[in-house]
């Protein structure tokens, strides 16, 4: 008797079984990627780490040293990210750590500088224009000169300016750098920004859309709108006719009346602009430093009604 | 519960999408929020804190997370971050003088680990102005060319007139689902 050989289909089975098993293993092999593995993370990780913490830690830490810090924590914080899909969950979680006290250090390093940093203005100014160093954050890119839609007054003082609706209607106005000047602006434009405005007045027609106040200090303002944002500025009286709401963020001592100022054209300028007349939420001003409810906040208060402009011209 | 109902549950669930609008204060995001719902755009005013609204659209449920952009608000922006499914981030194209602070915020955004996933879509508001950036300048004032990290997108619009708003958020959805409901 022979012995029962397995029957051939079945060996043949067996046999393919072998050769997907060998496939699989081969897959695996081709797919696992050096890059992915958890050994190549933590090695190049704690390379840039250790690199970052070099550039971190001279006392001082001079400038250049410190932004090219920021650029690399920043790259390495993209390489945590990209990575987190094969890493373990021990090794994101120290990772994350590490950037952390990297990310505190680099704060710590911004901090001391920054008693150098105050005048700000003239500073960065002489940054851009010398010679960019290889970590100098990159030129911010060049803007086109701003169209005819865009008006505005820049660095005078001591003057009076009146600008009709032909010079305002409909347009972006930009105020700038002005000091003890009276700037009257006969139209409805579409929005006004003013900025780095010390004693002087400005009196606008109805804004159709929104003010933005930056950087004033000692002014008066006047004008209808729709929007009011009124960042850091001081000691300035805005005689407002707002129909949502105005704004203050890192204000103070900024005082609110209701708009009184008039002009011939005032009517037709605010049918123009779509502005509800009968709206008007001059005393309802969010403070956005102060979010306590049933308090008031310390850095506006409302004009006395005895002290109010009543005549302007 | 019958076991339909909590089928229809999980399935409603799935369909669900986190979007998290967010930009500097003055850019548009509430307007954008109240015109994509069918709201009164007039009477918006600055954003103190934030606005959640849900809606649904092509079978999606909907969950907007606008947040206030105001200096003040910005460093309260990180609570928001988690299980965004798709940022939007809205650029006022006006304003040329804080495009650079736009783009640094922006820049601070997509590094952040919690946003890793997202879709990201700019919208390139106030294109109704006169004195509007076009989209594609807007694209190289905030480097997005650079970005290899997430799928983005940048999209013109008008959120007064409601211009492209549809066209914007579609393009993000159909992202979003391409990425996470493959299995329908």
């Amino acid at each position: 008797m022979e012995a029962p050989a397995l029957p051939e289909w079945l060996q043949r089975r067996d046999e393919e079984r072998r050769q997907q098993v060998e496939r699989r293993q081969q897959e695996k092999r081709e797919q696992a990627v050096a890059e992915e593995q958890s050994d190549f993370f933590q090695s190049a990780f704690q390379a840039e780490r250790a690199a970052i913490e070099q550039l971190l830690a001279p006392p001082g830490g001079a400038p250049a040293a410190l932004e090219e810090a920021a650029l690399r924590l920043q790259q390495l914080q993209k390489f945590l990210s990209d990575s987190v899909r094969f890493l373990p969950p021990y090794d994101l979680r120290q990772a994350q750590e590490a950037l952390q006290r990297l990310q505190a250090a680099l704060g710590d390093g911004r901090e001391r500088l920054r008693p150098k940093k105050k005048f700000a203005f003239t500073c960065r100014k002489k940054e851009a224009s010398a010679p960019a160093e290889p970590s100098a954050p990159r030129a911010p890119a060049a803007l086109p000169p701003p169209p005819a839609a865009e008006s505005g007054i820049s660095g005078l003082e001591c003057e009076t300016l009146v600008k009709g609706a032909d010079e305002v209607q409909g347009r972006d106005v930009l105020l700038s750098h002005l000091r003890n000047c009276t700037v009257k602006l006969l139209g409805s434009p579409s929005t006004l920004h003013v900025r780095h405005v010390r004693d002087s007045r400005v009196l606008c027609g109805p804004v159709a859309t929104s003010v933005l106040v930056d950087e004033c200090a000692g002014c008066v303002f006047a004008f209808p709108c729709q929007q009011l944002r009124t960042h850091r500025t001081r000691d300035t009286k805005v005689y407002l006719q707002v129909t949502s709401r105005a704004i203050l963020e890192d204000c103070s001592g900024v005082q609110f009346a209701p708009f009184s100022w008039s002009y011939e054209g005032l009517d037709r300028d605010f049918e123009i602009s779509g502005l509800d007349r009968s709206k008007n939420n001059w005393s309802h001003v969010d403070d956005f430093n102060w979010l306590v409810r049933d308090v008031k906040s310390p850095n506006w208060s409302i004009i006395p009604e005895k002290d109010r402009i009543t005549h302007w011209d | 519960m019958g076991l339909l109902a909590i089928l229809k549950k999980m399935k409603q669930k799935e369909r669900e999408v986190r979007i998290l609008m967010l930009g500097l204060d003055n850019a548009g995001k509430t307007t954008i929020l109240k015109k994509f719902n069918g709201e009164d755009v007039d009477t918006i005013s600055p954003t103190l804190g934030f606005n959640i609204k849900t809606l649904e659209h092509r079978g999606f449920k909907l969950n907007f997370w606008d947040v206030g952009g105001q200096k003040s608000l910005r460093s309260y922006w990180r609570n928001y971050f988690e299980s965004t499914d798709g940022l939007i981030w809205v650029v006022d194209s006006a304003d040329r003088l804080r495009l650079q602070d736009c783009r640094q915020e922006l820049a601070s955004l997509l590094v952040e680990e919690r946003l890793a996933g997202a879709t990201l879509l700019v919208f390139a508001n106030k294109q109704d102005l006169p004195g509007a950036l076009t989209k594609d300048t807007i694209r190289e004032a905030l480097e997005l060319d650079n970005i290899k990290t997430h799928h983005w997108c940048i999209q013109g619009c008008s959120a007064i007139t409601g211009e492209n708003l549809l066209l914007g958020i579609d393009w993000l959805l159909d992202d979003i689902s391409s990425r996470i409901f493959t299995a329908d």
